[in-house]
């Protein structure tokens, strides 16, 4: 579960938000909504670690139980998707997901069996060797969502991840992430301006109703 | 919509507009090329190979520029790198970067004069622990002008550190990499190994060109050479000047082929980091997965220690300016008075002014043509005076004045700087020039303005803030050049570059000072100047700021 408690964030004494509690269950997408330049994208920045130093937040980010708002990103465990797909562009593609898969699984050949098969699963056989800047658009969705979950991240944020992407592709990503997350049953905020992003029957915060606290 | 670029240029360009701004910049560049291709005769005479060879000086000069350049450039890489690698992203990058503007303005030749009142075997150095070693008499140091050219190389690297951290900033400025920065991090990464490799193998082979513009500025260096370098022999761009000065013709044609020698280092210093880096972008990305801790970095100590040392001895150089009497080893002047600057010759300050403005105004004005109406494409030829060395582009551009009897003229004068002066101002402007919106310049013309008054009452104006920057760039360059000045200006010409040089192996430490301080209050000014004129257009308008 992943829990946010109190959460104020200030920029030079000037309240952006105040007083947001949320809880979110495993396997439960919460959907924060609010128009561009509301802050929401700011609170997901508290979240992950990665808050612009003109502002300042006080509040608690407690996942499964541990506090984690102190903690650097890195030993977070929180997985996050922006607008853009954020491939590193030196690396292949099979590369790219080899970053994020945990040591565990050790060997060259084990470690390219697993992400090839992944590749598989995301109807991209045989894209290990693949440049990333050779792939469509969608794909490169695909394998950025890939990234991010092999890390086995125990939270994820999705910062308008499907902001970018034309309304065909929109809608079978969208359920591709859903799908994804569900699978996994970990905790995600997704953070949008969109209402058709929201999920079926999924809860929705609007940032507008901390903002006047 | 968005309209792209290449409409517009063909609405407005016209044959004679695009032939004035090629005529203009070849001005610049042409007449060096007959002087270049006379000392390629010289090159492959064989007497003169043998000079070269017979003069005692030669290996020593080489061996001590060789280490000073390969100090320079490495020791300025990795402290610039490591720096960045501990602190970006971070509040303590923003404060590093502000530091920035001022640590490059400062002129390579007052930063050579300040670092030699610093480390000298009578600078503050030494006596700061003199009390402690019982010293009444300077110690037997030998941390400037040693026959290796390292405190010249480190000097240098110290120097060159800032350039190549300013490269890297503009490098991380673009959103993407901070992201990938948290993305990396999210994935349980720290910040050295995310440095390793993502950020790294993204930004290095975008920073090759300012290296070797690095590589090619130590190899070649006169003014900072004459004082931190080591003198009998000296380094082998100091000899080589030497030899061009010479007036026997024999000697001149000697430094010629010597000045071509400088280049083929430079190129083979070129050909070695290429292939470094063949070496390094093929050496395989180890992803086992493995997120490692942070390790302790030493050199981004250095790099802080560096800055420390930049700003003393800016301070230093104040101080000795007002110093009345300071002998080893008081700490502290006995007595400070402004009766030397009082005193002081200022037709060097004046010189300089005048040249930089001109310099830089006539470089604004041929480099905002040749953007607007030059060929888009292909320009990567004008920043070659950048990366090659400058002794024999200088020695060239002498020739060509020599023939068409100009040597030792303003013109000529002007002429020789805006070698340097118009790639620079061209770098610093052609950024934001070609990110202004073509949409802006449509609607102008489409209201039936024509382009060039387009330009002259929109365009410019609205691309205020980057021209000045430009300009106060380029009146920089121009101030620092040294050799240039003193090869087109045939010694009648002298500005606070030279002049401070000049008085740096006479005894009067004082006037030395005083050349130098203002040597370093020249382009501070001028930078000064170009942000309050910027701020004061933008103060009603927040668009431009």
């Amino acid at each position: 579960m992943l829990e946010i408690k109190s959460l104020c964030i200030k920029q030079s004494k000037q309240a952006l938000i105040g007083g947001l509690n949320a809880q979110i269950a495993q396997g439960e997408v919460l959907t924060l909504m609010g128009a561009s330049g509301s802050g929401k994208s700011t609170v997901l920045h508290w979240m992950i670690g990665a808050l612009d130093p003109i502002f300042s937040a006080t509040g608690e980010l407690i996942l499964n139980g541990k506090r984690v708002d102190q903690i650097p990103t890195e030993q977070r465990r929180i997985g996050i998707l922006f607008q853009d797909d954020l491939l590193f562009a030196h690396l292949s593609v099979g590369q790219n997901l080899a970053f994020a898969l945990p040591n565990e699984v050790k060997g060259q050949s084990l470690r390219r069996q697993v992400i090839e098969a992944q590749l598989a699963q995301i109807g991209l056989i045989g894209f290990y060797d693949r440049d990333p800047a050779t792939l469509s658009g969608g794909q490169r969705a695909r394998v950025s969502v890939l990234r991010t979950l092999l890390a086995q991240p125990q939270a994820l944020l999705l910062d308008e991840p499907f902001g970018k992407l034309d309304a065909v592709l929109r809608e079978q990503f969208r359920a591709f992430v859903f799908e994804r997350v569900t699978a996994l049953a970990i905790p995600t905020l997704l953070v949008t301006h969109d209402i058709a992003d929201i999920p079926p029957q999924g809860r929705v915060l609007q940032i507008e109703d901390f903002q006047h606290a | 919509m968005r309209i792209g670029l290449p409409l517009i240029v063909a609405r407005g360009a016209s044959k004679g507009s695009t032939l004035l701004a090629i005529g203009l910049i070849c001005i610049v560049f042409l007449p060096v090329i007959p002087g270049l291709v006379r000392m390629g005769f010289d090159f492959f005479q064989i007497s003169h190979w043998f000079a070269i060879w017979q003069d005692t000086q030669t290996i020593p000069a080489l061996m001590a520029t060789l280490s000073s350049t390969l100090i320079s450039g490495v020791l300025a890489l990795a402290l610039s790198l490591s720096i960045a690698i501990e602190k970006y992203p971070s509040n303590a990058w923003h404060s590093i970067v502000k530091r920035l503007p001022s640590l490059l303005a400062m002129p390579h030749a007052a930063f050579a004069i300040g670092f030699a009142f610093l480390f000298a075997p009578a600078g503050w150095l030494a006596r700061a622990i003199a009390p402690l070693m019982a010293w009444d008499s300077p110690p037997d140091w030998l941390t400037v002008q040693d026959p290796y050219g390292m405190s010249l190389g480190i000097a240098l690297a110290i120097k060159e550190s800032f350039f190549l951290l300013w490269v890297m900033m503009n490098l991380l400025g673009e959103r993407h990499i901070a992201q990938q920065i948290t993305v990396a991090r999210s994935l349980g990464y720290q910040r050295q190994q995310i440095w390793r490799s993502i950020i790294l193998p993204q930004i290095l082979p975008r920073m090759m060109w300012p290296f070797a513009a690095v590589l090619a500025y130590s190899l070649s260096v006169v003014d900072m050479a004459l004082i931190l370098g080591p003198t009998t022999p000296p380094t082998f761009a100091v000899l080589v000047w030497q030899w061009l000065s010479d007036p026997d013709p024999q000697r001149q044609a000697q430094g010629g082929v010597a000045a071509l020698i400088l280049l083929l280092v430079l190129l083979t210093l070129g050909g070695v980091l290429r292939g470094v880096a063949w070496v390094y972008q093929r050496a395989t990305v180890d992803l086992d997965g493995l997120r490692q801790p942070n390790r302790f970095s030493m050199l981004s100590w250095l790099y802080q220690f560096g800055v420390l040392i930049s700003f003393s001895l800016m301070i230093l150089l104040f101080v000795w300016s007002l110093a009345q009497s300071w002998f080893f080893p008081a700490l502290w002047p006995d007595e400070l008075s402004i009766k030397a600057w009082l005193n002081a010759d200022f037709t060097p300050f004046k010189t300089s002014l005048w040249l930089g403005l001109a310099t830089s105004l006539i470089a604004l004005v041929m480099v905002l043509i040749w953007l607007e109406w030059g060929p888009q494409r292909n320009n990567a030829w004008l920043y070659a005076p950048l990366v090659l060395p400058v002794i024999p582009l200088s020695a060239a551009q002498y020739f060509a004045l020599l023939v068409l009897h100009l040597d030792g003229t303003v013109m000529g004068l002007i002429w020789s700087h805006l070698l340097w002066v118009v790639p620079y101002v061209l770098l610093s402007l052609v950024g934001a020039y070609r990110q202004f919106d073509p949409r802006l310049m449509l609607t102008a013309q489409a209201l039936g303005y024509p382009r060039w008054q387009a330009c002259l009452y929109m365009k410019w104006p609205l691309l205020m803030r980057p021209i000045l920057g430009a300009f106060a760039l380029g009146f920089a360059v121009s101030i620092a050049q040294y050799v240039p000045t003193l090869f087109a200006g045939a010694g009648r010409f002298s500005t606070v570059t030279t002049e401070a040089i000049a008085l740096s192996s006479g005894g009067n430490r004082r006037t030395m000072a005083i050349q130098a301080v203002l040597l370093m209050l020249l382009p501070m000014l001028a930078f000064a100047l170009a942000a309050i004129a910027s701020h004061w257009q933008a103060k009603h308008r927040r668009g431009l700021r």
